[in-house]
Protein backbone atom coordinates (compact mmCIF):
# COMPACT_ATOMS: atom_id res chain seq x y z
CA UNK A 1 0.00 0.00 0.00
CA UNK A 2 2.79 2.39 0.90
CA UNK A 3 4.47 1.67 -2.42
CA UNK A 4 1.31 2.53 -4.34
CA UNK A 5 0.86 5.77 -2.39
CA UNK A 6 4.44 6.86 -3.05
CA UNK A 7 4.20 5.99 -6.75
CA UNK A 8 0.90 7.90 -6.95
CA UNK A 9 2.67 10.88 -5.36
CA UNK A 10 5.43 10.80 -7.98
CA UNK A 11 2.83 10.53 -10.74
CA UNK A 12 0.90 13.48 -9.29
CA UNK A 13 4.10 15.56 -9.15
CA UNK A 14 4.89 14.73 -12.78
CA UNK A 15 1.32 15.60 -13.82
CA UNK A 16 1.50 18.89 -11.91
CA UNK A 17 4.80 19.74 -13.63
CA UNK A 18 3.29 19.12 -17.07
CA UNK A 19 0.21 21.19 -16.13
CA UNK A 20 2.36 24.09 -14.85
CA UNK A 21 4.47 24.08 -18.01
CA UNK A 22 1.36 23.97 -20.20
CA UNK A 23 -0.20 26.87 -18.27
CA UNK A 24 3.02 28.85 -18.62
CA UNK A 25 3.08 28.36 -22.40
CA UNK A 26 -0.56 29.43 -22.71
CA UNK A 27 -0.41 32.75 -20.89
CA UNK A 28 1.33 32.48 -17.49
CA UNK A 29 1.88 32.95 -14.63
CA UNK A 30 3.39 30.52 -13.75
CA UNK A 31 6.72 30.95 -15.49
CA UNK A 32 8.05 28.12 -17.60
CA UNK A 33 10.44 25.70 -15.91
CA UNK A 34 13.24 27.08 -18.10
CA UNK A 35 12.52 30.67 -17.04
CA UNK A 36 12.39 29.58 -13.40
CA UNK A 37 15.74 27.82 -13.69
CA UNK A 38 17.24 30.86 -15.42
CA UNK A 39 15.98 33.12 -12.62
CA UNK A 40 17.44 30.83 -9.96
CA UNK A 41 20.75 30.43 -11.80
CA UNK A 42 21.30 34.20 -11.95
CA UNK A 43 22.17 34.04 -8.22
CA UNK A 44 25.72 32.82 -7.81
CA UNK A 45 25.26 30.64 -4.66
CA UNK A 46 22.19 28.99 -6.16
CA UNK A 47 24.08 28.46 -9.40
CA UNK A 48 26.93 26.74 -7.55
CA UNK A 49 24.54 24.56 -5.51
CA UNK A 50 22.43 23.54 -8.49
CA UNK A 51 25.38 22.63 -10.71
CA UNK A 52 27.15 20.80 -7.86
CA UNK A 53 23.92 18.97 -7.09
CA UNK A 54 23.57 17.98 -10.73
CA UNK A 55 27.10 16.53 -10.76
CA UNK A 56 26.37 14.66 -7.52
CA UNK A 57 23.17 13.24 -9.04
CA UNK A 58 25.10 11.87 -12.02
CA UNK A 59 27.72 10.33 -9.75
CA UNK A 60 24.98 8.83 -7.57
CA UNK A 61 23.15 7.26 -10.51
CA UNK A 62 26.05 6.21 -12.73
CA UNK A 63 28.81 5.32 -10.25
CA UNK A 64 27.18 4.23 -7.01
CA UNK A 65 25.06 1.46 -8.50
CA UNK A 66 26.14 -2.03 -9.49
CA UNK A 67 23.45 -2.46 -12.14
CA UNK A 68 24.68 -5.71 -13.76
CA UNK B 1 32.05 21.24 -48.65
CA UNK B 2 30.03 24.29 -47.68
CA UNK B 3 29.82 25.60 -44.12
CA UNK B 4 26.41 24.09 -43.37
CA UNK B 5 27.51 20.59 -44.38
CA UNK B 6 30.79 20.94 -42.51
CA UNK B 7 28.95 22.05 -39.35
CA UNK B 8 26.51 19.14 -39.69
CA UNK B 9 29.39 16.67 -40.17
CA UNK B 10 31.20 18.00 -37.09
CA UNK B 11 27.98 17.83 -35.08
CA UNK B 12 27.32 14.23 -36.16
CA UNK B 13 30.89 13.19 -35.34
CA UNK B 14 30.59 14.87 -31.93
CA UNK B 15 27.31 13.08 -31.21
CA UNK B 16 28.83 9.71 -32.11
CA UNK B 17 31.85 10.44 -29.91
CA UNK B 18 29.65 11.42 -26.94
CA UNK B 19 27.50 8.30 -27.38
CA UNK B 20 30.59 6.08 -27.54
CA UNK B 21 32.03 7.74 -24.44
CA UNK B 22 28.72 7.28 -22.59
CA UNK B 23 28.64 3.59 -23.50
CA UNK B 24 32.19 3.17 -22.19
CA UNK B 25 31.70 5.26 -19.02
CA UNK B 26 28.54 3.49 -17.80
CA UNK B 27 30.28 0.14 -18.33
CA UNK B 28 33.07 0.91 -15.86
CA UNK B 29 32.99 -1.03 -12.56
CA UNK B 30 30.61 0.49 -10.01
CA UNK B 31 32.14 2.33 -7.04
CA UNK B 32 35.54 2.47 -8.79
CA UNK B 33 37.80 5.50 -9.05
CA UNK B 34 37.81 5.09 -12.83
CA UNK B 35 34.00 5.32 -12.93
CA UNK B 36 34.04 8.40 -10.67
CA UNK B 37 36.65 10.08 -12.87
CA UNK B 38 34.87 9.09 -16.08
CA UNK B 39 31.48 10.39 -14.94
CA UNK B 40 32.55 13.49 -13.02
CA UNK B 41 35.15 14.44 -15.63
CA UNK B 42 32.54 14.36 -18.40
CA UNK B 43 30.07 16.25 -16.21
CA UNK B 44 32.64 18.94 -15.45
CA UNK B 45 33.47 19.21 -19.17
CA UNK B 46 29.75 19.60 -19.95
CA UNK B 47 29.42 22.36 -17.33
CA UNK B 48 32.50 24.09 -18.78
CA UNK B 49 31.03 23.86 -22.30
CA UNK B 50 27.78 25.38 -21.07
CA UNK B 51 29.64 28.18 -19.28
CA UNK B 52 31.53 28.91 -22.49
CA UNK B 53 28.28 29.20 -24.43
CA UNK B 54 26.98 31.53 -21.71
CA UNK B 55 30.05 33.77 -22.00
CA UNK B 56 29.62 34.02 -25.79
CA UNK B 57 25.98 35.08 -25.48
CA UNK B 58 25.44 38.80 -26.08
CA UNK B 59 24.92 40.48 -22.71
CA UNK B 60 21.75 42.40 -22.00
CA UNK B 61 19.10 42.80 -19.35
CA UNK B 62 17.76 39.46 -18.15
CA UNK B 63 14.06 38.89 -18.78
CA UNK B 64 12.04 39.66 -15.65
CA UNK B 65 10.52 36.64 -13.91
CA UNK B 66 8.17 37.65 -11.11
CA UNK B 67 7.83 35.80 -7.82
CA UNK B 68 4.30 34.78 -8.73
CA UNK B 69 5.71 32.95 -11.70
CA UNK B 70 8.31 30.90 -9.86
CA UNK B 71 6.48 30.13 -6.57
CA UNK B 72 4.41 27.24 -8.01
CA UNK B 73 7.62 25.51 -9.11
CA UNK B 74 9.16 25.95 -5.66
CA UNK B 75 6.02 24.52 -4.04
CA UNK B 76 6.14 21.53 -6.39
CA UNK B 77 9.86 21.01 -5.74
CA UNK B 78 9.23 21.15 -1.98
CA UNK B 79 6.40 18.62 -2.19
CA UNK B 80 8.55 16.29 -4.27
CA UNK B 81 11.45 16.64 -1.82
CA UNK B 82 9.13 15.82 1.11
CA UNK B 83 7.79 12.73 -0.68
CA UNK B 84 11.32 11.66 -1.52
CA UNK B 85 12.34 12.07 2.14
CA UNK B 86 9.40 9.97 3.34
CA UNK B 87 10.38 7.23 0.88
CA UNK B 88 14.07 7.47 1.82
CA UNK B 89 13.35 7.05 5.54
CA UNK B 90 11.12 4.01 4.98
CA UNK B 91 12.19 0.37 4.64
CA UNK B 92 12.24 -1.96 2.80
CA UNK B 93 13.28 0.03 -0.25
CA UNK B 94 11.02 -1.87 -2.67
CA UNK B 95 8.00 -0.82 -0.57
CA UNK B 96 9.32 2.77 -0.21
CA UNK B 97 10.82 3.52 -3.64
CA UNK B 98 12.97 6.63 -3.96
CA UNK B 99 13.47 8.29 -7.35
CA UNK B 100 16.99 6.87 -7.63
CA UNK B 101 15.65 3.37 -6.86
CA UNK B 102 13.11 3.77 -9.67
CA UNK B 103 15.82 5.14 -11.96
CA UNK B 104 17.95 2.06 -11.29
CA UNK B 105 15.04 -0.22 -12.10
CA UNK B 106 14.42 1.65 -15.36
CA UNK B 107 18.11 1.84 -16.31
CA UNK B 108 18.97 -1.84 -16.07
CA UNK B 109 20.61 -2.19 -19.49
CA UNK B 110 23.82 -0.60 -20.75
CA UNK B 111 21.95 1.05 -23.65
CA UNK B 112 19.42 2.68 -21.32
CA UNK B 113 22.16 3.82 -18.94
CA UNK B 114 24.22 5.26 -21.82
CA UNK B 115 21.19 7.17 -23.14
CA UNK B 116 20.48 8.53 -19.65
CA UNK B 117 24.13 9.52 -19.31
CA UNK B 118 23.96 11.52 -22.57
CA UNK B 119 20.74 13.20 -21.35
CA UNK B 120 22.45 14.04 -18.05
CA UNK B 121 25.38 15.64 -19.92
CA UNK B 122 23.03 17.61 -22.20
CA UNK B 123 21.12 18.90 -19.17
CA UNK B 124 24.42 19.93 -17.55
CA UNK B 125 25.31 21.99 -20.66
CA UNK B 126 21.85 23.56 -20.66
CA UNK B 127 21.94 24.43 -16.94
CA UNK B 128 25.42 25.96 -17.18
CA UNK B 129 24.61 28.10 -20.23
CA UNK B 130 21.63 29.76 -18.48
Amino acid sequence: MTRELILAGYAAAATAAVALEAAAWRSGPPATLGATLSAVLRRRPARFLLLAGWLWLGWHIFVRVDWR
Amino acid sequence: MNDVRRTAAIGAAGAVAVAAYAWWAVGLPAFSAAASAGVLGAGAAAVAAGARLRARRPSGPAPATGAAGVVPWFVLAGALAALQLVAYLGQPRAEHPTLSYLANVALDTQAARAAAFVAWLAAAVDLARR
